[in-house]
């Protein structure tokens, strides 16, 4: 707008001059004048001329500056995005040098950030309640226990060593099952050391928590609880074959050793497991799973050998009610003690497919026996054998390490976790010529058949209640008065369970 | 039953000896990724020809300096190949997993191939940089990493204080002058030198990255050349990135001849031309004349030379209160 003025003056200016020219008719002056106003107009174009430049450069100027800003300011954007980037990627870093605890169903754990460090804390709890049906001679069984109450530290150290601590206070004394140190060389190598369950008996090997009853078959009679030993083991190709073979302290049939013995056998153990179709497509098969184990120590060994003669904590060969049926105590009230070898055999398999639980197992018990009193000498052999099934009605799948229901329990929204039926036949068959120099026929049974029918409620993958009944009778037995074993072998025992069982 | 025991035993001795895999663990520095992707497979075929055993090489990479503490913590490297010989003498002094003169065990101070520390600027060069005076100007944003962590951003701190006393009479407090004014153009600081180049190269930070050579030759080959230029300045310093065997872990992990074979064949024919082709300068002459097209030729100062060896230079410069530590402050 200024320079339309100037302009607007500019032409005004020269009008007026030229009319001021007409007025005066003096040539002389006038050329002068003439000349002297286009150097004015002249000066003038000169000065417009500038100023459009000036205004031209200024423009550029604003706008170079605006770009500089623009791009200085999206530098300093990226810069601060990139910064909130490297924060972010830092936190996360130091989030992996942190330990981390876990808390869930299956426990409680704490891990050092590179994983060699590892300990964690689990338990298991188990209330039962036993009741006997025509018991008239029999009383004082029923009631509730606690039948196990543990705590469990397990974990590892430097990566490769693991340990395992299992105390029970279930029982009327504190009890060490479990105390061990493993070396993991790979998983097909491993070397474990200190007291655990001597590898033999498949329902055994079966984890508590995890049985399909409050008491595991008759064939548990036959085989060792845990030991002290040594023992290598391993999975190889993630559990296709699996194999222990170990040295231990020895223990009688279902014995749990005290943590220590001092005599001149040991007794080896080994077992090889193999599920050959775990890793293949066939998914019928998948579950499949068979092996022998066995056990073997010679040599002249104490009363303690063998089954209890009197129940209590080591209850010998007892019926699925825990009551004692058969012991080496004949009626001259002489000692039997173990003499000679005594080794055991076990072919076992169990089968899972979907809901569908399968699991059968035989025992060999042969023991070398010495009536202190009379010296009379003999291998007794000891059978047993059980086959047990279950179907998991609410669809879930069974497995060796339990059931995990798809819907745990939850009223608010309808869910009732899940449901399995499961039913067991087992025997076990006491060698005749036990009788009546080793063991009183009065008193003790030389057979014991008994058949189960149970109802398995997982609420959720930590709580489970059971409730079963089982049915047993005898062959043989069946004395009178207090005398040991029990006068319950007399006629047959029905026994219905409940367990209300925590476990993580 | 013994013969059942003899079964397994003899089981267990035939599973023990069909194990056959090697595995190693090599700790690298950052822009190794490519480089040692390559020469693993060239060294695996190597040694099945050789054994007919297998080598499966895993590769974990950053910050030269986080890398090195890394293992000091217990991270099981049976091989480092690190970006600076400080870096594995502080895991031999503070975890004490090899011996202190490790550096002799092989040729060249163990340095198989060296580099350098070069300019990548935007394609034009916007800002005219062609020496390190450009570096410093106001204005000019510059991104490198932290020294604190990274070897290659100790190179390059190295090799602009070269400058700077090549240029001063060798007056350090100008030195230290001219690494302030550096480092004031520096917003951005990431541990490790492939952080940087993410910085630089695609969130589009700044004018100019004090690069390794061949992570510069990495952005144009990855990026393209119509975005970056590589500008070499005169003047820059001699890389040495040390490799050594870490004795106690390969010895732990049997582990010990295959880890010592997997550096020496760095040393081959054929290791040095995967360096080379990674745009690594190989010290073996015929095949560095050979990839002399590769290499700009500049004068190259050495750590030895002007700072007195890497022990003095990590004190005076890199230790906590050293003088980067003085000169630097974060701007945000």
């Amino acid at each position: 707008m200024k320079i339309k003025k100037l302009w607007l003056a500019t032409i005004l200016g020269a009008q007026l001059a030229f009319a001021s020219l007409a007025a005066d008719n003096t040539d002389t002056n006038r050329d002068a004048d003439i000349e002297a106003l286009k150097q004015q107009i002249n000066a003038l174009s000169e000065k417009v001329e500038t100023l459009e430049n000036q205004r031209v450069v200024d423009h550029q100027a604003a706008t170079n500056s605006a770009d500089g800003q623009i791009q200085e300011l999206d530098q300093k954007v990226r810069i601060l995005s990139r910064d909130l980037e490297l924060d972010q990627d830092a936190a996360a870093v130091l989030a992996k040098t942190q330990p981390k605890l876990i808390v869930g169903s299956s426990g409680f754990s704490a891990i050092s950030t590179d994983s060699n460090f590892v300990f964690s804390l689990h338990g298991l709890l188990q209330v039962d309640s036993r009741t006997f049906f025509d018991d008239s001679d029999i009383k004082k069984n029923d009631g509730f226990l606690i039948r196990r109450a543990r705590p469990i530290f397990q974990g590892t150290l430097y990566h490769d060593f693991d340990f395992r601590f299992e105390p029970d206070f279930g029982g009327s004394s504190v009890q060490i099952f479990d105390a061990y140190g493993n070396y993991r060389y790979e998983p097909w190598l491993q070397l474990r050391a200190g007291k655990f369950k001597t590898p033999e008996g498949l329902e055994q090997l079966q984890v508590d928590a995890n049985t399909s009853f409050n008491e595991r078959s008759l064939v548990t009679d036959l085989v060792p609880n845990r030991d002290v030993g040594l023992q290598f083991w391993g999975d190889i190709d993630g559990g296709v074959l699996s194999y222990a073979a170990g040295i231990f302290n020895g223990v009688g049939d279902a014995q749990n050793s005290s943590n220590s013995a001092f005599e001149n056998e040991v007794e080896f153990a080994g077992r090889l497991f193999a599920q050959p179709f775990k890793s293949s497509d066939i998914t019928a098969l998948k579950g499949l799973g068979f092996g022998v184990a066995g056990t073997s120590e010679n040599g002249t060994s104490s009363a303690s050998d063998l089954p209890s003669t009197t129940g209590g904590t080591y209850g010998g060969y007892t019926t699925d009610g825990q009551q004692q049926f058969f012991a080496y105590n004949p009626a001259n009230g002489s000692t039997i003690v173990g003499n000679g070898e005594h080794w055991r055999f076990s072919p076992q398999s169990y089968y899972y497919y979907g809901p569908l639980s399968l699991m059968g197992e035989y025992a060999i018990s042969d023991q070398g026996v010495l009536n202190t009193t009379t010296k009379a000498e003999a291998y007794l052999r000891n059978t047993a054998w059980e086959i047990s099934g279950g179907w998991v009605l609410t669809g879930e799948n069974a497995s060796f390490n339990g059931v995990t229901p798809l819907h745990p329990f939850d009223l608010h929204n309808g869910q009732w976790g899940a449901l399995q039926v499961v039913a067991r036949y087992e025997e076990l068959n006491i060698d005749n010529n036990a009788f009546p120099v080793f063991a009183n026929p009065e008193t003790s049974a030389s057979a014991a058949q008994a058949w189960s029918a149970g109802l398995n409620w997982y609420l959720n993958k930590n709580i489970r209640v059971n409730a079963s009944f089982s049915h047993t009778t005898f062959t043989g037995g069946g004395g009178v008065g207090t005398t040991a074993p029990p006068i319950v072998t007399r006629q047959p025992e029905n026994v219905f369970f409940t367990r209300v069982q925590l476990a993580f | 039953m013994k013969i059942f025991f003899k079964i397994l035993l003899t089981f267990l001795l035939a599973v023990a000896a069909n194990a056959k895999e090697i595995k190693l663990l090599n700790v690298s520095y950052d822009p190794t990724r490519e480089l040692y992707q390559e020469y693993n497979t060239a060294f695996d075929k190597y040694w099945q020809a050789k054994t007919g055993d297998d080598v499966v090489v895993s590769q974990s990479h950053g910050g030269s300096g986080k890398q090195a503490q890394s293992v000091v913590n217990g991270l099981e490297a049976d091989v480092v190949t690190l970006a600076l010989a400080y870096d594995i003498d502080a895991i031999a002094q503070q975890a004490k997993l090899l011996p202190a003169d490790w550096q002799k065990r092989l040729p060249d101070n163990s340095a198989p191939y060296t580099s350098t520390i070069v300019f990548l600027v935007r394609k034009g060069n916007p800002k005219h940089i062609k020496d390190w005076d450009d570096v410093v100007k106001p204005g000019v944003i510059v991104v490198t990493p932290n020294p604190k962590t990274s070897g290659g951003a100790r190179w390059a701190y190295l090799a602009a204080w070269a400058y700077a006393l090549e240029n001063n009479n060798h007056d350090e407090a100008k030195a230290k002058e001219f690494i302030t004014k550096l480092y004031k153009n520096v917003p951005v600081l990431d541990s490790g030198a492939r952080g940087s180049t993410v910085t630089f190269a695609q969130r589009e930070i700044g004018d100019v990255l004090l690069a390794w050579e061949n992570e510069a030759h990495l952005a144009l080959k990855e990026f393209g050349v119509d975005k970056f230029e590589i500008v070499t300045p005169p003047l820059s310093i001699l890389a040495e990135p040390p490799v050594a065997v870490v004795d106690k872990n390969a010895k732990r992990h049997g582990t010990v001849e295959v880890a010592r074979a997997y550096l020496d064949y760095l040393y081959s024919d054929e290791g040095q031309e995967i360096a080379a082709k990674n745009f690594y300068r190989p010290r073996n002459e015929a095949i560095a004349a050979k990839y002399a097209d590769n290499f700009s030729q500049l004068k190259l100062v050495t750590v030895d030379q002007e700072f007195g060896g890497w022990t003095k230079a990590q004190q005076t410069h890199f230790a906590d209160g050293g003088i980067f530590d003085q000169i630097f402050q974060p701007q945000n």
